[in-house]
């Protein structure tokens, strides 16, 4: 019995995260599966905050760049592109993590694609609406199981969902929870892979800094406010520098006197004293 | 954060730098290092944390013959490279000794 009960806990866990039966065999495949654009014909104001978003971008960085080619000249690179594999990116476990339920041919198309900088292919790679209310919406498998195909997953549950797919909603406990955006926004290094390799480090900062120090907000109240999916900041707009300087306080106050170093010698000084204080949940900077 | 005074002709007397963020290397040298597919831990942390405040204490021993400075105090976030900048305070002050 006890054999049988590790062997099946085996299984849990050796399971794809995902509701999709078949695995994509192309770049194209994965990409339709994961398309989210239906979501827009009735959530059109979230919709476009998320297209403004980094979820929108996950691959391109700032600024239009591709982050992602680094990796091809790093410890990861593969051999031979055309024979790159999910092994090559550790990066798609967060920012593609629909690459890891698809065929290693994906990975070839995606690596070929990242050394070319062909930025078409590469900006339709996304953390769509599918990632976040399916595939990485349920924690707690074990205890409630792999997320469910058609259906997508929200704050609460809704019988009838108007879409073709996605037909009922249900509610994911952790969706309002901080350790929901900690799945991505990190706790230091990831040792996975083959080599050790660390990206962000937001939410240990969160759980290891900010809770400690008495802080109770939660990721999604500061950042999702009115369930605002741009999630800012996103670096590319107005909206981030006001909420950089709306969020990161400054104080001088400054002296003006002369420091008596020795009798009769009078050396003129300034003193500045500054004080930065800052409302955010985690250390600043991490992502 | 970046803190200069200036004399009152515009002459820069001081300027220091002071910089606020996390420092990984791969553990395998000396070397700091960014990227997540090299960093490997952090090995020094000077980043603004939470519900903790930030000071600085700096002390400008002024030229002969300078009594008044206008500092000024810029705190920008750099993004990936130092000529990507977002301003976030700017501060002026104008220091005299004479009353």
């Amino acid at each position: 019995m006890r054999v049988i009960s590790v062997v099946l806990l085996l299984l849990v866990i050796a399971i794809p995260f995902s509701s999709f039966a078949e695995k994509a065999k192309t770049l194209d495949e994965m990409v339709k599966m994961y398309d989210s654009s239906s979501c827009k014909e009735c959530h059109e104001e979230i919709y476009m905050q998320w297209e403004k978003s980094h979820h929108a971008r996950p691959l391109m960085g700032v600024r239009e760049g591709i982050f992602l080619k680094g990796v091809l000249s790093s410890a990861f690179a593969p051999k031979d592109i055309k024979k790159a594999t999910k092994k090559n990116f550790p990066c798609f476990k967060c920012h593609l993590p629909q690459a890891l339920d698809a065929e290693d041919a994906v990975s070839a198309e995606i690596a070929q694609a990242v050394a070319a900088g062909d930025k078409a292919i590469v900006s339709k790679l996304q953390i769509t609406c599918i990632v976040c209310h399916n595939t990485k919406a349920i924690l707690h498998r074990l205890q409630e199981g792999q997320p469910e195909k058609g259906i997508v997953y929200g704050s609460q549950d809704i019988a009838e969902h108007g879409d073709s797919s996605y037909k009922q909603v249900k509610k994911s406990v952790i969706m309002k929870e901080s350790i929901f955006c900690g799945q991505c926004h990190g706790l230091g290094p990831n040792f996975d892979a083959e080599n050790p390799y660390q990206c962000a480090t937001l939410y240990g900062s969160y759980i290891h800094s900010y809770i400690p120090s008495g802080g109770t907000q939660s990721c999604q109240e500061c950042h999702m406010k009115e369930g605002d999916h741009l999630i800012a900041p996103n670096w590319n707009d107005a909206g981030t520098a006001d909420l950089l300087s709306d969020t990161i306080l400054l104080d001088v106050q400054t002296l003006g006197y002369e420091w008596l170093r020795a009798k009769g010698d009078l050396r003129p000084k300034v003193v500045v004293n500054t004080t930065i204080s800052h409302k955010a949940g985690h250390r600043i900077p991490d992502g | 954060m970046e803190v200069t005074a200036k004399t009152e002709d515009g002459k820069e007397i001081y300027n220091k730098q002071m910089h606020y963020h996390p420092q990984a290397t791969t553990c395998r040298d000396t070397k700091m290092t960014y990227g997540a597919q090299w960093k490997t831990q952090y090995i020094r942390d000077t980043s603004l944390q939470p519900r903790k405040p930030k000071k600085e204490t700096i002390e400008i021993d002024l030229p002969k013959g300078v009594r008044t400075a206008d500092v000024t105090v810029d705190l920008f976030y750099e993004l990936v490279n130092p000529s990507m900048k977002f301003p976030i305070q700017t501060v002026h002050r104008k220091v005299t000794l004479d009353r």
